[in-house]
């Protein structure tokens, strides 16, 4: 900008004063050069003020540059943070196959000691009804020695629920992870926001609406969803609505 | 009754199994995607999909339009389990002519409802 008092002086009154005189006398070839020679000083002006503005965001680039910690982000944390990512998909599937693994294993156990157990329920009806043969008591005896035998299973279930309770580590670790990198997302908007207001690009709006091809994915609490629903109950209101 | 299960992800596809397995079908199969998936059911060998919608490869959606555009799968019954949960998704699936669909988290007993609903229906 060129400050007024810069341009008011007494030099340059003299000289509007002589280009008013040299036009109203006719004398085109004075007034000529005197516009010349303003438009010269007004020049120069600007081409002091753009240097200085270049000079600005040059330092303003440089020292950008030169604060450590957005080289320590962009060469160490954000690479760093990248695997702690990967860290938290390996233990969620570690923990999620661990889990799966002692359910697999268990659930035929309960349901072999869930069926022994009724059969052996039926025959002691029976037994206590006094509709068992002195054949089939012995038989029965037996499959009730059996049953305790294999009720020695229930021990390898309680192993598989410890494995299950322990699994869930994964919670506390992938959190405190998770806590970390969001901590870095945050200081990276800041420096974002840094920038864009030295490079003084305009802000960026949001747009409205997402592609139609697009896929969200599971909905996050805390992040607004247009258009969607929340929950069975509501698919199927949607799903009944269009006639299914 | 062969099922074919079809996610990216190797748990989920575990958990769909054996839920289904708790509900008394035993004879199941896995695919990780639509690409995968096609080919297995064009063998004929399925009674009914059960279907991801967000995939690498090909997509659940895709995978449900390329079986009902299949003269021979396009009976199929498929159920969409997935999570997403726009409502213009849910209304693009039903137009391509999904039997059910199921947002996750889900319960066993939501998986249960549908499979009933749908099997009550085809008879």
């Amino acid at each position: 900008m060129i400050e007024d008092d810069e341009l008011i002086t007494d030099d340059n009154i003299a000289r509007v004063r002589d280009l008013l005189a040299c036009m109203q006398k006719g004398n085109e070839e004075d007034a000529i050069e005197i516009i010349d020679e303003l438009t010269t000083i007004r020049e120069t002006e600007l081409y002091q003020d753009m240097g200085k503005l270049t000079r600005e965001l040059h330092d303003a680039i440089s020292n950008f540059g030169m604060d450590d910690s957005i080289n320590i982000m962009a060469e160490q944390s954000i690479p760093d943070a990248r695997e702690r990512l990967k860290y938290v998909i390996s233990k969620t599937d570690e923990a999620a196959n661990k889990t799966l693994e002692a359910v697999e294993e268990s659930i035929p156990i309960c349901d072999n000691l869930n069926n022994k157990a009724s059969e052996l329920h039926e025959s002691w009806k029976k037994f206590t009804n006094r509709e068992l043969s002195a054949d089939e008591f012995r038989t029965l005896s037996k499959d009730i020695s059996h049953f305790f035998d294999k009720t020695a299973e229930l021990g390898t279930v309680k192993d598989h629920l410890t494995s299950v309770l322990l699994a869930q580590e994964y919670q506390d670790l992938t959190g405190q992870i998770i806590k970390k990198v969001i901590n870095l997302v945050g200081e990276v908007e800041d420096k974002l926001v840094g920038l864009i207001k030295i490079t003084g690009a305009p802000q960026v709006t949001k747009k409205s609406g997402g592609d139609a091809g697009t896929l969200d994915g599971p909905p996050v609490p805390g992040i607004a969803h247009k258009d969607t629903v929340s929950g069975q109950d509501e698919v199927d209101d949607l799903l009944s609505s269009l006639g299914f | 009754m062969k099922i074919l299960v079809v996610d990216d992800f190797s748990t989920m596809r575990r958990i769909i199994k054996n839920l289904l397995r708790d509900l008394g079908f035993n004879n199941t199969d896995e695919a990780d995607d639509g690409l995968t998936a096609l080919p297995m059911l064009k063998t004929g060998k399925y009674d009914l999909l059960v279907t991801d919608w967000n995939m690498p490869g090909m997509q659940g959606i895709d995978l449900l339009k390329a079986v009902r555009a299949d003269e021979n799968l396009q009976n199929i019954p498929v159920l969409m389990v997935t999570a997403e949960q726009k409502k213009e998704q849910i209304v693009e699936a039903a137009q391509a002519g999904v039997n059910g669909y199921i947002v996750k988290p889900f319960t066993a007993l939501i998986l249960k409802e549908k499979l009933e609903k749908i099997f009550a229906r085809i008879g």
